[in-house]
């Protein structure tokens, strides 16, 4: 069998602007669902009964639909009932987005709950108000404490957006796609995507084990 | 030497159930034991003092081969120590093992912790190893703690079931490894009272320990070692009353020891 | 808009055997990536550099690529590579039991390595196996800790089908879609599918936490 990754050369140009897409949705996504399910996960152990409730249900709810399930919904049905057509990269964003919250929400509950009692009476006995105990006591210890599952979260990230392929996002799942469709050499144009996603995932993943494990001893009361 | 005198009168007639010869062990670089020459008589209670990471424990885990000295020679009742893994498991079955962190398992119940030697090693039927086992842990005091699991049962207890555990394979030999190191100082001496009933009954017993009132107690023979090496050995008398070396001295004022 | 939720009670067929389809997948999958994922953990605690350097790469290689591109690469190349013309079914197995394997091998080596070497030493010493002390020590407690993250693996892998309706696996995902295309009800065919799903895994994700909550460690 004779391979033939020339196709991959002639046409990098338009493998990299797919990657460039790639990244780009993938730190969207990620800046978006880390900040929704911080405060998701706030609300889920300090808020009152209807908003523990109504998290609860957002957070199980995604965690029964398939990511792809909800990037199609919101492509396709969403403009029938909105009345306003997002571009495929934007509803790739949004259903990226609240599907990986509802875990970051998860994270940050098991995070918070973690932390034991005598850390938060020991900042109340210095006469640190709610908000303070929380923003600086914490949180903090939580978010260090599950750095390794926020890994796990970017990770999961990054290879969600392939999915957007889907609704035909041109990110590099797409591109790749097209041009192994175009060039006749799927074999090459495939196995190439594998060789750049492990690029792009096996040193982020490795980076955040690094950083959890310089930060670790931040987060051991 | 004045150790020599002292193994003379001890060794008189018999002949030794566990003998080392200039046993060495390394990790790496390190030299863990360096030339132990040691016999061991049927019916003894060794204590093996020194400070910490002097290689007691290392002696012990080379004495059941969990992990087997480098150099030098080890004979069980006159024949040597076997070096492949199946030959060690018949070894391990002569010699019972307690640990300092009781290593009870803890998806079993104190019962069951006791009974698993003798099913899964001897094959023994399990209403018969019940059986056995129910004696063992009511000689340990534990007779009415046999279905609890080891979560709920306190340091103390736990390391009485361990005893147990060891006493179900029917031992020649039980290896302690300072096996009241972890416990509460109000639980200690439960322990060291089911240890004391095993040294009356006559077992042959090597006792790895920080506890010099009980080593001076109940120990027949005493050996001090440091950095690998034996300093001195000798009866408990000599050891705690008249030490012969200057280190035996110091790793005794050291803790604190004045006769 | 004039809204006709008739047609999905008109495909109930179709999509009932794509939730079969569906359904069906997760099983098979689970039931060779169980096995593959002791078989690549047991390899990769193995002293043989070979062995557990094979289950090195295959771990991460198949935990660091999204699985949509395994499921691509499964159909048009492995074909080729294998030699062998898989039904789109069996590819989509495969690919799905080679992204499962890679993370339950995981699952498995953490929860073997997370029973302290006392244990094992604890059970040699009363003179049992390697094999022995695997089965009756190391096991039965790792197990505890290995169930939680397999029951989650199962949420997670129930969803991961609906990427095989990419090559035409005539699963639940896949027959909505179709329906929606033919039809061209498209709001109503997304949203009974949106349901289905959310119908099948809910309780399973609640499943999933009562797991995890019952076998709960405490230390
Ligand atoms: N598996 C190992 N790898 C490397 N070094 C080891 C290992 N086991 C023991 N050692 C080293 O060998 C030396 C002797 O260890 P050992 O556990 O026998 O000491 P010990 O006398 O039992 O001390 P302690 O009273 O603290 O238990 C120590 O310096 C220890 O660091
Ligand atoms: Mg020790």
């Amino acid at each position: 069998m004779e391979l033939d990754f020339s196709p991959i050369f002639e046409s990098w140009r338009f493998l990299a602007n797919g990657l460039l897409v790639t990244v780009q949705l993938a730190i969207l996504c990620c800046i978006a669902s880390l900040a929704l399910g911080i405060l998701g996960g706030i609300g889920r152990v300090y808020g009152g009964r209807v908003l523990k409730g109504t998290i609860t249900f957002y957070v199980d709810t995604m965690r029964s639909i398939p990511v792809l399930v909800v990037i199609v919904w919101i492509y396709f049905a969403l403009p029938l009932v909105s009345g306003y057509n997002l571009p495929p990269f934007w509803s790739a964003f949004l259903a990226i987005t609240i599907h990986v919250a509802a875990y970051v929400i998860e994270i940050t509950r098991a995070g918070i709950e973690s932390i034991r009692p005598g850390q938060v009476r020991a900042a109340q006995a210095l006469g640190m108000s709610h908000r303070q105990i929380l923003r600086e006591v914490v949180l903090p210890q939580a978010l260090i404490r599950v750095l390794p599952s926020i890994g796990s979260i970017v990770s999961v990230t990054i290879k969600d957006t392939a999915i957007a392929s889907v609704i035909a996002v041109p990110e590099y799942m797409k591109q790749s796609e097209t041009l192994a469709a175009q060039s006749f050499h799927p074999i090459e144009v495939f196995t190439f995507a594998m060789f750049v996603y492990f690029c792009i995932l096996f040193p982020t993943t490795r980076l955040i084990d690094r950083l959890y494990r310089r930060l670790a001893h931040l987060g051991q009361s | 030497m004045s150790s020599q005198v002292g193994q003379q009168i001890r060794g008189a007639g018999k002949k030794p159930i566990l003998s080392y010869h200039n046993v060495m062990k390394r990790f790496g670089n390190f030299t863990a034991l360096n030339g132990v020459s040691l016999d061991i008589y049927s019916g003894e209670v060794v204590c093996f003092i020194g400070p910490s990471g002097s290689g007691k424990s290392t002696m012990l885990r080379g004495t059941n081969a969990l992990d087997p000295f480098d150099e030098g020679q080890v004979f069980l009742d006159g024949s040597p120590l076997p070096t492949s893994e199946n030959e060690a498991r018949h070894l391990r079955r002569r010699m019972g093992m307690v640990f300092q962190n009781f290593e009870l398992f803890p998806h079993r119940t104190a019962l069951e912790n006791v009974m698993i030697g003798p099913v899964t090693v001897l094959g023994t039927s399990k209403d018969q190893a019940a059986k056995a086992a129910l004696k063992l842990l009511d000689k340990v005091g534990l007779a009415d703690k046999t279905q609890n699991y080891p979560a709920n049962l306190s340091g103390g207890q736990q390391q009485r079931v361990a005893i147990a555990r060891a006493l179900a394979m029917e031992p020649e030999l039980l290896l302690f490894d300072e096996p009241t190191s972890a416990l509460d100082p109000e639980t200690i001496g439960e322990v060291l009272n089911v240890m004391k009933t095993l040294a009356d009954e006559g077992r042959t017993m090597i006792v790895v320990t920080h506890e010099m009132n009980f080593a001076k107690r109940v120990a027949d023979w005493v050996v001090v070692f440091e950095r690998g090496q034996v300093v001195e050995q000798g009866p408990p008398e000599q050891i705690f009353d008249d030490p012969h070396t200057e280190r035996t001295r110091n790793f005794l004022s050291h803790l604190g020891w004045h006769g | 808009m004039k809204l006709e939720w008739s047609v999905v009670w008109q495909y109930r067929w179709l999509l009932a055997e794509g939730v079969l389809v569906t359904i069906g997948l997760t099983i098979v999958t689970m039931a060779i990536a169980v096995p593959g994922g002791i078989i690549l953990a047991l390899m990769r605690l193995s002293k043989n550099r070979f062995l557990s350097g094979f289950s090195l790469c295959f771990v991460e290689l198949f935990r660091n690529i999204p699985l949509i591109l395994v499921v691509y690469w499964a159909f048009y190349v492995m074909p080729i590579f294998v030699g062998i013309e898989l039904s789109a079914f069996a590819t989509g197995i495969t690919a799905l039991a080679l992204n499962v394997s890679a993370y339950n091998a995981e699952t498995f080596r953490a929860g073997i390595n997370s029973i302290r070497q006392g244990q094992v030493q604890a059970g040699l010493a009363l003179g049992m196996s390697r094999f022995q002390v695997l089965r009756e020590i190391v096991l039965p407690q790792a197990f505890r800790r290995i169930m939680p993250i397999l029951a989650s693996t199962w949420v997670s892998l129930f969803k991961d089908t609906s990427l095989v309706s990419v090559i035409a696996v005539g699963d639940l995902a896949h027959n909505a879609l179709m329906v929606r295309s033919q039809t061209f009800r498209v709001l109503e065919m997304l949203t009974a599918m949106a349901l289905i799903y959310w119908a099948l895994g809910y309780p399973q994700a609640k499943l999933a936490d009562w797991i995890r909550k019952k076998f709960e460690v405490k230390e």
